[in-house]
């Protein structure tokens, strides 16, 4: 027999008060997440030397006597590595969900937010601005160090010229877009070798194989794929391209409520 | 409190949790016992919400997990497999989730000084053995000085001074008025430890009593004696309901009595004794007989017995 029961029973715990489970106590988790683990900075140190390092690299490199001119072919020589580099951006943020579930952290995260689509909100908005501000600086750097490298005045383009300022933050629109659909793309399929498949096979390398496909329709409705939404905002000149920049804006929109809305559900209704 | 009414968990065409029914007291610590794959840990899932039930429900303190405004200091868990990310340090991952909910570091750094991974609490959790592991995940649990504790095997992986810290810690814990509940597979482990028992077994409901209840009523309880006048005491003690057995020349196992009685036989007779006791029956054979048929991954090796 032990000594407890035969006292009386105690009463009740009452937890003491004065927590509690907010929304800017998930930004602050998600914040502290992203950036205890190393991976964070060695990917996103990367992904900045990457771009603005090829972006010089390719500037420099750019001969003079080519008869190369305009805004957009200035910017594509400085921009040259923000493609790749957007590649490190999208596996991250794939990483800092999946990451949760191969490993099992998920358990911690969703017992300590139960409600569960709070985390996705979280995790979307922490890391998209920590892109977007990193990318912000990188554009800019990039910028001015291609301009200064590039020799042919032909190529020698202002930030106060129509539509530079527009496209630079076009760059970092897109990156940050991109990044918002890798994390979506991770808490649906929750795998990380899946989702990184997924992007580089599907959001990215399809829509340019499908363009050599022979019917007249897949042209048409290429430049309308997730992965290609983007692409008019990264223009100076945009009166060539399919989509107008507000189509652009909300294209982008719609396949982001289109891949929360799918990974919201699926959060809410699958066992973690 | 914890209450589970009818809960049932299905994983495809797997019953893991059978209409499952009982109730968890604050105050007391109660063990949680069941053989492998008896649904033990799905059903501390479905409680703190990361499991949906298939059907039925699961309540804290007469709310459903996810409805409170501060589920860390409501419930406390500890879940059977890792739920760190291997590549953060113990420190991080304890500051991440009480950052959720407002917590202050200085807490942190309490419950990192109570589970005693003062020294490793900087290095990556990967690197961590099984015993610190469960440390952390008990330091997880506690972050949030919960009403309801809930522990999946806590004691796995502790060296036995951790499993006596722990077992006074959970006691100290109930003794405030929490709910404590922890489960094990090891009977003899939970009778230590536990005051109340659920015993379940493919899911199913097999007891729900006292730890006391749960050994006396196993009916394995004998008293055994030894004397150099045994097979007098014998003759004395025999009658209905009373079963005698002598393993070895002087000893008699007897059943279906009690110590006192066959002492004051023995007096009464002038018979010398040199040892009198009663011996409960294993507590593993009274969960073994328990759960007899309900064992689902039994070993099939030749002797094993
Ligand atoms: N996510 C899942 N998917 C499919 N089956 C599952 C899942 N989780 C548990 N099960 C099955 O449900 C049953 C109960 O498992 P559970 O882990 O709850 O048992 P347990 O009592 O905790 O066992 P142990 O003592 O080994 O920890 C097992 O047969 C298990 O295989
Ligand atoms: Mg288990």
């Amino acid at each position: 027999m032990t000594a407890a029961a035969m006292t009386e029973r105690p009463a009740a715990y009452v937890p003491k008060g004065g927590y509690r489970l907010t929304g800017a106590g998930l930004l602050r988790s998600e914040w502290t997440k992203l950036w205890s683990l190393r991976s964070t900075w060695i990917v996103l140190l990367c992904a900045v030397v990457f771009a603005a390092g090829l972006g010089a690299l390719i500037s420099a490199s750019v001969p003079s006597d080519q008869g190369l001119a305009g805004a957009d072919m200035a910017l594509s020589f400085a921009m040259a590595g923000v493609s790749m580099s957007s590649v490190f951006i999208a596996v991250l943020g794939i990483l800092t969900v999946t990451g949760e579930y191969t490993t099992g952290s998920i358990r911690s995260t969703m017992s300590a937010a139960p409600k569960r689509l709070g985390v996705l909100a979280a995790k979307a908005v922490v890391y998209g601005a920590v892109v977007a501000v990193l990318f912000s600086a990188m554009v800019f750097v990039t910028f001015f160090l291609s301009q200064a490298l590039l020799d042919d005045p032909a190529l020698s383009v202002s930030l106060g010229d129509d539509g530079v300022l527009r496209a630079l933050f076009g760059y970092v629109a897109m990156i940050v877009y991109l990044a918002l659909l890798a994390i979506a793309l991770g808490s649906i399929l929750r795998n990380s070798a899946g989702s990184i498949a997924f992007y580089i096979g599907v959001i990215m390398i399809l829509p340019q194989l499908a363009t050599i496909l022979p019917w007249d329709w897949v042209a048409d409705v290429v430049p309308y794929a997730p992965g290609n939404v983007a692409n008019t905002l990264i223009l100076v000149d945009t009166s060539q391209s399919t989509l107008g920049v507000g189509e652009s804006w909300l294209w982008m929109g719609i396949w982001l409520v289109v891949a929360y809305g799918l990974a919201g559900v699926l959060l809410k209704r699958r066992d973690v | 409190m914890i209450e589970i009414e009818h809960l049932t968990k299905r994983y495809g065409k797997k019953t893991a949790v059978d209409d499952l029914t009982f109730a968890v007291k604050p105050g007391v610590v109660t063990g949680f016992l069941g053989p492998n794959g008896a649904g033990k840990s799905t059903t501390m899932r479905a409680i703190v919400g990361l499991d949906a039930p298939t059907s039925g429900l699961a309540r804290v303190n007469g709310q459903h997990y996810s409805q409170f405004k501060s589920p860390l200091t409501e419930v406390g868990a500890l879940l059977e497999a890792k739920s760190v990310h291997a590549g953060r340090s113990a420190y991080k991952h304890l500051l991440a989730l009480a950052r959720t909910h407002g917590i202050p570091a200085k807490r942190v750094h309490e419950v990192i000084d109570l589970v005693g991974l003062h020294e490793v609490a900087g290095k990556r959790v990967g690197g961590f053995s099984l015993g610190m592991g469960q440390r952390l995940g008990i330091a997880v649990a506690l972050l949030g000085d919960p009403a309801v504790l809930i522990l999946d095997e806590p004691v796995n992986g502790l060296d036995p001074d951790g499993v006596k810290w722990i077992r006074l810690l959970l006691k100290g814990l109930a003794s405030e008025g929490r709910t404590v509940f922890l489960s094990s597979h090891l009977m003899s482990e939970l009778a230590q430890t536990a005051e109340h028992l659920i015993v379940i077994g493919q899911g199913k409901l097999l007891a729900d009593t006292t730890v006391d209840d749960f050994v006396n009523g196993s009916g394995k309880a004998r008293v055994r004696v030894v004397s150099p006048d045994a097979a007098r005491l014998a003759e004395h003690l025999a009658g209905p309901g009373i079963t005698i057995a002598s393993p070895e020349r002087g000893v008699l196992e007897v059943s279906g009595t009690e110590a006192a009685v066959v002492g004051q036989t023995a007096a009464a007779h002038g018979l010398v004794l040199h040892e009198l006791r009663t011996d409960r029956g294993s507590l593993e054979d009274a969960f073994m007989q328990l759960t007899a048929d309900s064992v689902e991954y039994r070993q099939t090796v030749e002797g094993a017995k």
